[in-house]
């Protein structure tokens, strides 16, 4: 059934609007290089307008934009290739994305009814690398009309390339750039900043942690492949966040205390319910927090490139299902994580670069504060914001994945979605968890237990 | 002294020499006439009034002699004035701007193919060599359909990229030169490779109402010299029809003629052909004849079909799987060369000026009489034309003619650059390198341009304009967005 849903009209390569100038290369960072074996997925929805334009009119217009803006993204439409050193670059030859064009019956609002993750990964396009990455294309768009009304955009890609901070990034210049608005940010693809040498406090006891972390990451990682995994979308209401983060602070010995930010407290909450889910007996999963680290390495927030970085939370000494100590472990690494702690880090991966590339996700549970992702201010069309985002971090092999982004603005500042990827059975316990229910999450996407 | 000056003097004496030689020649007539008229007005001087007078009435003349000689004399000079063929102006023309959302550079280019033709690296070598060679740009674009993956080239995306390209041209004339679809009394389309039924140019008649009694022709299969058949049946028809209006439309549909298979000769048109049309207004009216920009003066067309070799030389056909290809032979620039000397041979005596032709003569019957190793005299073109359009069916055509004709580079600067950013647009790209020329503010009244253009079959045919308005930049056209960046060097190979 879901096969006749979506009919798929045509792929082709799109192309900037200006030629880039030849010869241009562009180094991969080494937090780049460290993402290699995973892509990106976000799809947006939107409303459409009703009933104005014929079927396509929108895809061609959405194509000549995006060929406009690619104009300012050479990095996205050049090709991998690798340096004498093995590590991948980007030649910035100008071949362009690949963009692939797709109908679906019915409208948006009756799709966002029954979607389940199968479905929703149909509306993105995605190939994997090729042998020879050389005519590989990195980024993939998918434009997928509704029949009755709506529209669906999909951006795919490498995750060595674009966080999805930035991913965001580019959606948005998209929408500006079709509406007749002049882009607000242009992209920075300038190369992460080395430390600056008269920042170097002596007697420096470098934060450890970090290294620690991506150092057993680097020598463990084994993937899975025995679950399969399901993903789920939960939306939380704004006060129902509030009552979290209350929650969160209620029993704390010491009042003075700075309350815990939404991510801390729902992060904490997801923690504690699949650890249970998982029928631990003792504490907590192992879990790591992914952060954006433009704003603490003092970046601009156009940033281009990979600033996610992964921290490992301790869970000894908490008590299992304790949600307040959970909150207030993760908030303890969130403050760790500082500008010094992050150098080191780089600095310590640039001396010790692995010929391969480890799966960060591949032994811990995941919580990725995607908060600062300004998504829902992307407009295609004029007033009309987007009805629902979703965004994969692909592939999960390990534990799981949850990752927690703000909710549309009508449901308030706090609101946030999260997604989550467990295994099946996993999935279908987690949602019936007593704590979890305590705070009333909408299930925008489900379990579909008709689709294998 | 250093050795350079002497060459230099002899060079300078050489040119002074040459250009006293032209200019004797050139003007033999008007140097001969001179001493005599000097001569003659002495003899009136020295006759003085009297002796005038004197003469007049010797002459003897009756009435009848002088009715007669009037009417001899108005008879001569009405079957004169009926007699001579009417002058063809072009008004204006438009050409065809493809969206920039069809451009392709040459990566995008390669990667479609190897996409395509992943099983046949050998041919994905072969051109990549090619388009490293090409002299096209990154700017060239190609249709709609050809950017799918895999390409969809069907009969309605053929028609519907003629329909862009067509329709395109026509409402940019229209704009221009404030032509009303209703005046329109000659319709010519020419589009060598797509060729449906009802024709293109019924299209164009049923997409703008034109009137129930045009004359419409629509010309296919007659390769990329067709614009210029074109030009010589519309100056045919105004020959017959007074006081019309012909609009010629050249273009070249590639959507149907992507090549699929992997015969390397028949991949070459893939490499060079973009998309591009270009539409003509043409008139014979007199009231026109002060904002036409050319006036057409010779139309020269030489057919070399008889011989097999040239018959074959830019060939259609199926590949051994199937799949329609223009296939192009080795010798296509022998031909090519035998075809232009043909050419040039029945062209040099309407344009070139005397002492040209001259030299030409004696060095010829030098050549037959005295020593047959003189080496033949190629006529200096660049004394009968200010501006050349060679064709660009390719780098190596537009070479072979520049050494040929022994034009400089600015000569060619027009067609090397049309290459560049338009690709090979077939016939219409006489119109992009026309436009070069006009964009550059190079085109002034009384200023010669020679159109040639080769063609399947094998043809070469001629055009020969003259310019009838000073032409002020800057113009709106095809160029004007990038004309400020060019001329720009093209290397011979670009690094893929």
């Amino acid at each position: 059934m879901a096969e006749n849903e979506i009919m798929y009209v045509c792929k082709r390569t799109v192309v900037s609007t200006k030629p880039v100038q030849p010869g241009k290369h562009h180094p991969l960072s080494v937090l780049d290089r460290h993402m290699e074996k995973n892509h990106l997925r976000v799809v947006c929805y939107y409303k459409g307008p009703r009933g104005q334009e014929e079927a396509g009119e929108i895809t061609k217009r959405l194509r000549e934009s995006l060929s406009e803006v690619l104009t300012h993204f050479p990095i996205m439409t050049g090709r991998l290739i690798q340096n004498d050193k093995g590590h991948w670059m980007i030649k910035c030859n100008d071949a362009g994305v690949r963009m692939v064009e797709a109908r679906a019956k019915g409208n948006v609002e009756d799709w966002l009814g029954s979607v389940d993750r199968g479905r929703e990964l149909m509306l993105v396009h995605w190939e994997d690398m090729y042998y020879k990455p050389y005519f590989w294309s990195t980024f993939y768009v998918q434009v997928t009309e509704f029949e009755e009304g709506g529209l669906a955009i999909g951006l795919s890609c490498i995750h060595l390339l674009a966080d999805p901070t930035c991913a965001t990034m580019f959606i948005k210049a998209w929408a500006d750039t079709t509406l007749p608005r002049k882009m607000l940010a242009p992209p920075f693809f300038d190369p992460l900043p080395p430390r600056r040498p008269g920042n170097t406090i002596p007697n420096h006891k470098p934060y450890t942690a970090l290294i620690d972390h991506y150092n057993f990451s680097l020598h463990n990682s084994n993937p899975s492949t025995v679950a399969k995994h399901t993903t789920i979308t939960l939306s939380f209401s704004d006060h129902m966040v509030q009552a979290c983060m209350d929650m969160t602070q209620s029993s704390t010995a010491t009042p003075n205390k700075p309350s815990p930010s939404p991510f801390e407290a729902l992060a904490g909450l997801f923690w504690v319910c699949i650890s249970k889910v998982k029928s631990l007996r003792n504490g907590l999963l192992n879990m790591s927090i992914c952060l954006d680290a433009r704003k603490v390495l003092g970046l601009h927030k156009a940033f281009f490139g990979n600033c996610m970085i992964y921290n490992k939370v301790h869970s000894d000494g908490l008590e299992e299902h304790k949600l307040s100590q959970a909150a207030r472990a993760i908030g303890e690494v969130v403050a760790k994580m500082d500008s010094e702690g992050i150098m080191d880090l780089i600095e310590w991966l640039e001396q010790n670069e692995s010929p391969i590339s480890p799966l960060m996700n591949s032994c811990d549970l995941i919580c990725s504060n995607l908060e600062v992702v300004d998504i829902h201010s992307s407009e295609f069309i004029e007033k009309l914001r987007p009805i629902q985002v979703s965004y994969y971090v692909e592939s999960v092999f390990g534990i799981g994945q949850v990752l927690i982004f703000p909710a549309p603005p009508g449901e308030g500042p706090l609101g946030r979605v999260a997604m989550v990827t467990l295994p099946e059975d996993e999935v279908i316990k987690l949602c019936e968890d007593e704590l979890l229910l305590q705070f009333s999450p909408t299930i925008l996407m489900g379990v579909n237990r008709t689709h294998a | 002294m250093p050795p350079s000056l002497p060459d230099f003097s002899n060079s300078v004496r050489l040119k002074y020499v040459k250009l006293g030689y032209q200019y004797l020649v050139n003007h033999i007539l008007t140097l001969t006439l001179l001493p005599i008229m000097a001569a003659i007005f002495v003899e009136v001087l020295s006759m003085g009034p009297e002796g005038m007078l004197n003469l007049w009435r010797s002459l003897q003349f009756d009435l009848v002699q002088i009715l007669c000689c009037s009417f001899l004399i108005i008879f001569i000079a009405t079957f004169y004035f009926m007699s001579k063929p009417r002058s063809i102006f072009l008004v204006d023309y438009a050409c065809f701007k493809p969206p920039i959302t069809c451009r392709v550079p040459f990566a995008t280019f390669m990667e479609h193919s190897r996409l395509i033709l992943k099983d046949k690296p050998k041919s994905v070598e072969f051109q990549m060599r090619i388009l490293e060679r090409s002299g096209l740009g990154e700017e060239t674009c190609l249709p709609p359909a050809i950017h799918y993956i895999p390409p969809t080239p069907n009969m309605e995306a053929a028609r519907g990229e003629a329909e862009l390209v067509i329709f395109s041209a026509m409402d940019s004339l229209f704009e221009k030169t404030g032509l009303k679809p209703k005046d329109i009394d000659i319709l010519i389309v020419n589009c060598s490779l797509f060729s449906p039924t009802p024709s293109l140019s019924a299209m164009v008649i049923n997409k703008y109402k034109l009137r129930s009694n045009i004359k419409s022709f629509n010309l296919s299969g007659m390769g990329c010299s067709a614009g210029l058949i074109s030009i010589d049946l519309a100056r045919d028809l105004l020959q017959v029809h007074p006081n019309s209006n012909a609009v010629i439309v050249s273009t070249e549909i590639i959507t149907p003629n992507y090549y699929q298979g992997n015969e390397r000769a028949m991949l070459l048109p893939n490499c060079l052909f973009r998309m591009g049309g270009a539409a003509i207004l043409l008139t014979n009216r007199r009231s026109e004849r002060r904002r036409a920009k050319y006036r057409l003066v010779h139309v020269v067309r030489t057919h070399k079909g008889a011989d097999d070799k040239a018959f074959r030389c830019v060939f259609e056909e199926e590949d051994k799987e199937g799949k329609v290809g223009i296939s192009l032979s080795k010798d296509l620039m022998a031909i090519a060369g035998e075809a232009l000397k043909s050419n040039i041979t029945t062209i040099g005596p309407l344009v070139l000026p005397a002492s040209e032709q001259l030299l030409f003569l004696l060095t010829l019957i030098g050549r037959k009489i005295f020593n047959p190793k003189w080496k033949p005299y190629i006529p200096d073109f660049r004394q009968a034309f200010e501006h050349f359009c060679i064709h660009a069916g390719g780098r190596a055509v537009i070479d072979e003619l520049q050494k040929n004709l022994q034009l400089s580079a600015e000569h060619v600067e027009a067609s090397r650059m049309t290459l560049h950013r338009f690709g090979n647009t077939s016939s219409s790209s006489l119109w992009y390198e026309l436009s070069y020329i006009e964009a550059k503010g190079r085109m002034k009244k009384g200023d010669r341009v020679w159109q040639i253009a080769f063609g399947s079959g094998f043809k070469c045919n001629s055009a020969v304009w003259k310019c009838n308005r000073t032409i002020k930049t800057p113009i709106n056209g095809p160029w004007a967005d990038c004309i400020d960046r060019y001329p720009v060097h093209i290397p011979e190979v670009v690094k893929l």
